[in-house]
Order: C-alpha cells, then sequence, then structure tokens
C-alpha cells in the first residue's frame, strides 16, 4: 500500500490527509486546496479568535441575535441533534448561564435556518464546538476533495477522529487502529468515521454537560459513524454515558458503533463496530 | 441546558428510540429551529460580485452578513468558482444569476447598485471603469491596479461618473487600528515623535495551486480573458502581467497603513529583492524596501520586508515606534502591544480613560481560563521588608493591551463603511484618490529594485 501524505496545523492540533491512486503533485494541489478551506472554516468556527461567528455568538446577551455563516448553522443543526440524541450526553453550550431570576429556557439558543441567524435564549451563552468542529471539518474537506476528483483517501484530525473515504483499487479499506496499546485491534473501514476519546494526552478534560463535573470515566472510547461530525461528537458523549447507556444508544441507532476499553479485558464493542471488530 | 431527570437514572434503549431518528437528519433540532426571529430586510441596496475566487470568497462570506443587502449577480469566468458564489448565495435566500462575462452582467440586470470587484489584479481597472460607467459603486479589491497608469484611470473615472470607489484596504476600518490612529497616536500622543516605522508579512512555500481535473477551463477561453494558460489563471500573483507580485499582494495592507497613520506620503524609496527561491515565479520572493516619510514632526524611516518562502514563526504586524512609546499592531490581535519608554509620563490616565488597558486584558489576552483549568497558588514571600529591591532576572518591559475588539470578519468593517456611504453618504474609509497614493508607494517597491538605485518621489506623483 503507498499514498501521499499531507499534514496541516489548524484547531489547535495536526491534521492530515492520506491520498492514494493520485499523481503525487494532483495529490498535493487537493491537499493544498484542503488546507485553505480548512483555514477558512477555523475562523468561523474557533472560539478563540475574536473574529469568528462563535465568539460573536458568546458575546450575545439573552434575545440578541446575530448572522451566521452557512458552516457554523450546519455545525450547530448537527451539535443541536446530537444534543437532543443523547438526552445532552454532548452539549456545545452546556456551559452556557441563565438568569436565575429568569425559568430555565427550553434551549439556550435558537436558529433561523431561512435568515442564518441565531438567537441567544440566556443570560450568557458559551458555544464550544470543540468537540465537534474539526470532525465537521474533515467532512467539509472531503468534499473539497470531491471536487478534485478524489475519493480514495483517509482523512484524521489530531489523531482522534478519522474519516475514510473510498478504498482504492485493490484495497478492501483503510485500515485504523482501534483499542489501548496492550488491547490494539485494527479495523479496515471504507466510508465511515471513527473517532475516539480519552484521558491519556488532555488528562480529565470531558466535563459531563449533565452534571458539569469532570467525567468519571478512566477508559477510552470509539464511536463509529457515517460522518466525522457525527462520529466526533459522539464519542464525546461515550465518554460521558456509562458504558450500559452507550450500548443502549448503539441499539436504538443500527448505524452507529462504539468500543470501551476495559483493563484487562478485550475490547466492548456495541453496534455497528461489530461488524468490523468480531470477537 | 441540563437535563435534570438525567442526573439519577439510566438512560435506556427506550429513551433513545424515542429520538431514534436518523441522527444526521435536521427534524431533531426541531427545539433549536425558531425561524422568522430576524427582522425583515427593508431597503436593500442591489448587490454584483465580480471574481468569486479566493478573496471573492472571503468577501463573499463576509459581505452576506450585512443586513439589507441582495445579491443579484456573481460573475467569474471559471464555473467552479462561480458555482461556489451562486451556491451560497442561494443558501442566505438571494436571488442571484450567474455570469461568465461582467459585460453581459452589467447589462442584463439593470437594478444593480454596487459592485464587488475581487478579480486579479490587472483586471481590476477594465472591470472598476466599467461598472462606474454603467452607474454603480464599485469595492475593488487592493491593490487597486498592477500599473500606476491603470490606478489613475480608476481614480478618474470615479470622479468623471461622480460614483462612489472604495478600495480594499480594510484595516482602515479596523476598530482597532482607527482608535490606535485617532485615539492613541493622534489624541494621547501616547507615542510621542515617531521615529520610525516598520511591517514585515512572511509566508510559508506555497505550491502550484492546480485545478481539479474536470473543471480546467479551454486554453481558447483563457485567452478570451487574457490569461496565456490554466496554469497561469491559477498562479496569477506569480506573474508580471497579471499581478504586481507579494509586495502588492501582501505589502500593500501594511505599506497603507504606513502612509495613513503617518499622514504622509514618502519621499524616496531604496529597495533590494529577487526571486532568489522559486524557478516558477516571475515576481520576487523576498524583498525588502526602505522609506522616507516626511512628516511635520520630522522624518520618519520605515523599513518594510516581504517574504514567500517562510513562515518564520508566523507573525504580520506594523510596528510604529516614538521617543515615549512603540505600537505594534496587526489584524491578529495576538501580535497587537503597546510598549511605554521609561522616560514618559506614567500611561494610568489612559487606563482609566478606557483608551488602554492593562497587560492580558484586552482583545489579545488569552481565552478565560476555567475553574479547573486555574494553576494552583504557589507559597511565595514578598520582599524583605527593608530592602529597596530583589534582585532577579531583568523584568519584561511592560505591553499593554488595546481594549478594543473587532468581533466579526476582518473585511466585514470596511465593506458595510462602503454600503454606509451609499446608504447615508458616510465618507470612504479609503477612497480612490487615497488609495491612488498607497499604489504609486507600493509599486515603488518594484520599480526600485529594478533600478537598483534610491529613487525620489514627488508630492505630486501622489495625486491624480
Amino acid at each position: 500500500m503507498t499514498w501521499e501524505t499531507f499534514h496541516h496545523e489548524a484547531m489547535a492540533t495536526d491534521f492530515a490527509i492520506y491520498i492514494a491512486g493520485h499523481p503525487a503533485d494532483y495529490a498535493r494541489q487537493a491537499a493544498t486546496a484542503c488546507w485553505r478551506e480548512l483555514d477558512r472554516l477555523e475562523n468561523e468556527l474557533s472560539r478563540f479568535l475574536p473574529t469568528s461567528d462563535i465568539s460573536r455568538i458568546n458575546r450575545l446577551a439573552r434575545g440578541e441575535t446575530t448572522v451566521i455563516g452557512e458552516d457554523v448553522l450546519q455545525c450547530l443543526i448537527l451539535a443541536a441533534n446530537v444534543t437532543i440524541a443523547t438526552h445532552h450526553a454532548f452539549d456545545p453550550a452546556y456551559a452556557s448561564q441563565h438568569a436565575s431570576t429568569e425559568p430555565e429556557p427550553a434551549v439556550p439558543f435558537t436558529l433561523d435556518p431561512d435568515t442564518h441567524t441565531l438567537t441567544s435564549q440566556v443570560q450568557k451563552l458559551h458555544l464550544d464546538l470543540g468537540a465537534i468542529g474539526k470532525g465537521y471539518a474533515l467532512d467539509v474537506l472531503a468534499q473539497t476533495l470531491a471536487d478534485w476528483q478524489i475519493t480514495t483517501a483517509c482523512l484524521q484530525s489530531g489523531g482522534s477522529t478519522a474519516l475514510i473515504l473510498d478504498a482504492p483499487e485493490g484495497w478492501a479499506g483503510w485500515t485504523i487502529g482501534v483499542g489501548d496499546d496492550d488491547n490494539r485491534r485494527e479495523v479496515t473501514l471504507t466510508r465511515a468515521a471513527l473517532s475516539g476519546s480519552g484521558v491519556a494526552v488532555k488528562g480529565q478534560h470531558v466535563r459531563d454537560p449533565r452534571t458539569r463535573q469532570a467525567a468519571p470515566r478512566q477508559s477510552r472510547v470509539w464511536a463509529l459513524a457515517e460522518t466525522a461530525a457525527l462520529s466526533d461528537a459522539l464519542s464525546t458523549a461515550f465518554f460521558v454515558l456509562s458504558d450500559d447507556e452507550v450500548a443502549a444508544f448503539c441499539e436504538a441507532h443500527p448505524d452507529v458503533g462504539a468500543a470501551i476499553s476495559r483493563p484487562g479485558k478485550p475490547l466492548a464493542v456495541h453496534g455497528s463496530l461489530h461488524r468490523y471488530l468480531a470477537p | 441546558m441540563s437535563d435534570t431527570s438525567l442526573k439519577s437514572s439510566v438512560l435506556t434503549r427506550r429513551d433513545f428510540i424515542a429520538t431514534g431518528a436518523k441522527l444526521s437528519a435536521a427534524v431533531l433540532a426541531a427545539p433549536y429551529i425558531m425561524r422568522g426571529q430576524a427582522a425583515t430586510r427593508g431597503d436593500a441596496i442591489n448587490v454584483a460580485l465580480i471574481g468569486c475566487g479566493e478573496q471573492g470568497r472571503v468577501l463573499l462570506n463576509a459581505a452576506i452578513k450585512i443586513p439589507n443587502l441582495r445579491f443579484r449577480a456573481v460573475c467569474d469566468i471559471w464555473p467552479y468558482n462561480r458555482t461556489y458564489g451562486e451556491r451560497l448565495l442561494k443558501k442566505f435566500g438571494h436571488d442571484v444569476r450567474p455570469f461568465e462575462d461582467y459585460r453581459e452582467m452589467l447589462s442584463a440586470v439593470p437594478d444593480i447598485d454596487a459592485v464587488i470587484v475581487a478579480t486579479p489584479d490587472f483586471v481590476h481597472a477594465e472591470h472598476t471603469n466599467a461598472a462606474l460607467r454603467a452607474g454603480k459603486h464599485v469595492y475593488c479589491e487592493k491593490l487597486m491596479a498592477h500599473t500606476v497608469e491603470a490606478a489613475r484611470s480608476m481614480v478618474l473615472t470615479a470622479r468623471e461618473t461622480g460614483k462612489l470607489l472604495q478600495i480594499g484596504h480594510q484595516r482602515r476600518s479596523n476598530p482597532r487600528y482607527l482608535h490606535a490612529k485617532e485615539k492613541l497616536i493622534k489624541d494621547a500622543r501616547l507615542l510621542g515623535r515617531i521615529t520610525n516605522a516598520s511591517g514585515q508579512w512572511n509566508r510559508a512555500v506555497s505550491d502550484d495551486l492546480g485545478a481539479p481535473a474536470n473543471h480546467v477551463l479551454s486554453e481558447a477561453k483563457l485567452n478570451q480573458y487574457g490569461y496565456a494558460n490554466m496554469h497561469e489563471f491559477r498562479n496569477w500573483r506569480w506573474f508580471k502581467r497579471y499581478a504586481g507580485g507579494p509586495i502588492s499582494d501582501l505589502g500593500a495592507h501594511q505599506i497603507d497603513i504606513f502612509n495613513w497613520v503617518l499622514g504622509s506620503n514618502p519621499r524616496s524609496i531604496i529597495a533590494g529583492g529577487g526571486a532568489d527561491y522559486y524557478t516558477t515565479h516571475e515576481w520576487y520572493d523576498n524583498a525588502t524596501a526602505i522609506y522616507e516619510y516626511p512628516t511635520p514632526e520630522g522624518l520618519v524611516r520605515a523599513t518594510y520586508g516581504v517574504l514567500t518562502t517562510t513562515s518564520a514563526g508566523g507573525g504580520y504586524h506594523e510596528y510604529f515606534m516614538g521617543d515615549e512609546g512603540a505600537l505594534k499592531i496587526s489584524e491578529n490581535p495576538k501580535y497587537t502591544k503597546l510598549y511605554r519608554e521609561a522616560r514618559a509620563p506614567e500611561w494610568d490616565q489612559w487606563v482609566e480613560k478606557g483608551l488602554i488597558a492593562k497587560p492580558e486584558s484586552g482583545e489579545g489576552a488569552p481565552p478565560p481560563v476555567k475553574a479547573w483549568e486555574k494553576p494552583r497558588a504557589k507559597l511565595s514571600t514578598g520582599p524583605a521588608r527593608g530592602s529597596v529591591v530583589d534582585v532577579r532576572e531583568t523584568a519584561e518591559l511592560s505591553a499593554w493591551d488595546i481594549p478594543v475588539t473587532l468581533d466579526k470578519a476582518i473585511h466585514q468593517p470596511h465593506l458595510e463603511n462602503f454600503f454606509d456611504a451609499i446608504r447615508h453618504g458616510t465618507p470612504l474609509n479609503c477612497p480612490a484618490e487615497s488609495a491612488f497614493a498607497t499604489a504609486v508607494t507600493v509599486l515603488g517597491v518594484n520599480r526600485a529594485i529594478a533600478a537598483q538605485k534610491m529613487l525620489t518621489f514627488a508630492p505630486e506623483d501622489f495625486v491624480v
């Protein structure tokens, strides 16, 4: 197997694109187009850039409205989907604050897709797309590659999300490692996204939005989904949910898979990951 | 919002099935959707965009967030770019028509009020002059043209037609730059007598942009619009017939700020540079210039350097140095700082008046640290009672912040200024006459490099 590899730093991490089946120069040009798109996305999605849509959103007072770009709108609709589907185990607005003198609103913000506007429903809205934005970016970059008629590729952000496109001719798919060092497995995937969440790199950084406390889980979890935005968000939700809840979620959503590392035991596998990780 | 019922109960398959629709379907997000929450559009300005490439997309993505604009047309000779603009605008509800030829667009959509020109430099004058003559106001990207004569023609056409012509030196509308120029340098005189300015922009090596294989234009089509071939069309900034080189692509923004802040045009220039690295570029990849600016307070020497061979750690800024303070300013707030000279009066009064902010408190300050991210307090002891000073490492010079935040895309305020000028008669922040002086200043670098000697400017060189 041979492929061309391209790297770029954005969103405070390293992105990589692996392209097979195309001349190196053409692959490099396509990757360059992707990196330009990625830089544009960062300018819209990052809460660390004061000129971004997200920074502007986070300055809104209750009832204030702002116009947002197409990518922020789509990313927030996806985020809202996952928030509801996971019963707030994933919630990019969990740190928002509402006035104690007023009843808690049903949602912290509302979106108007017709006018591309967001209205804050809380006193201090705090949106952080850190657990979905990088995955969303990979999905957008895959569209850029498609413009270049490149579908035999794999993209990854920060080593925590991989978006796998088509298998190059003669390959079964792209092989991705899952599991801890002493319990590592490999999955060969096409047209899927796999994300992991754990405590090894950033420590106990994942908060349970429902309790605002650090999630108690010490083991790694992985989520398999159709898109990188979904797998990115779900891996964070799975880190927060209990093992039984992760299993229940995968039962209810057959397109989704999960894996959970367990010290001294094989990976616990749920949902669609069973297809790739047979016991 | 937190769901308190979840804190004490375990979610089951039944709970998740209640929301078990396909996760990517927007129906799940229904509670977050509230249509009709924004005010309806009032009296709109009809807008067209010529050039939907990289810079056109930047301007488009900024302009679509400005209220009461109605995009009516997009124009680009490359369908790949044109389709991007058309699709994006339709998602925002704009009924927009696509065109390959700007002439057809100007005649087929007569109710256009304003045109944004974001094409390669060598056609700025052609597109701008045609739009002005068709009775449109024009916002044209910088550098206004790749030759002084083309730039002059734009000033004359704007003057003849009486239409507005704003050039895209967008820093002039950035509230942080405006605050620095008007409040800090002019009113409070925090820098004292400015003696020197410098600026730099370093950009990493970039490759041939190429094009998607199924979107390559025919050479006949490219020739029709003045391009030799697809390679030159995609990499037009490398070639002298289309552009002014990196000093125009990058340096123009910052050299414009020299002229704008100093309120002066240079009297001389000396420069060096060359295509030292790339074998595929006609234009220089490394250029350095020294200007002399006569100002009422005395001479200011200004150096400027641009590189397209290294990012050198990143960063781009302008630096104004005076005998009482220095201002380092950039579009990126993290590169913006004020420094006070020890001989200058204390700056506390300016903090109290809100003109400057104490270190680490302004726009460039790091994001707020969450409670669990805060470092634990360390034990420390102050100076022993009676000692004059604890002798340690050399203290850092105090760096002060500017308490002004730009909370939108960096091009948006400049576009807003343009549309405010159309709607309310607000003065343009970069009218054609002023941008012409900048073009003369910037293109002087290329002339000086070619001449290999100091060149002088006469005051009338900057006037049309």
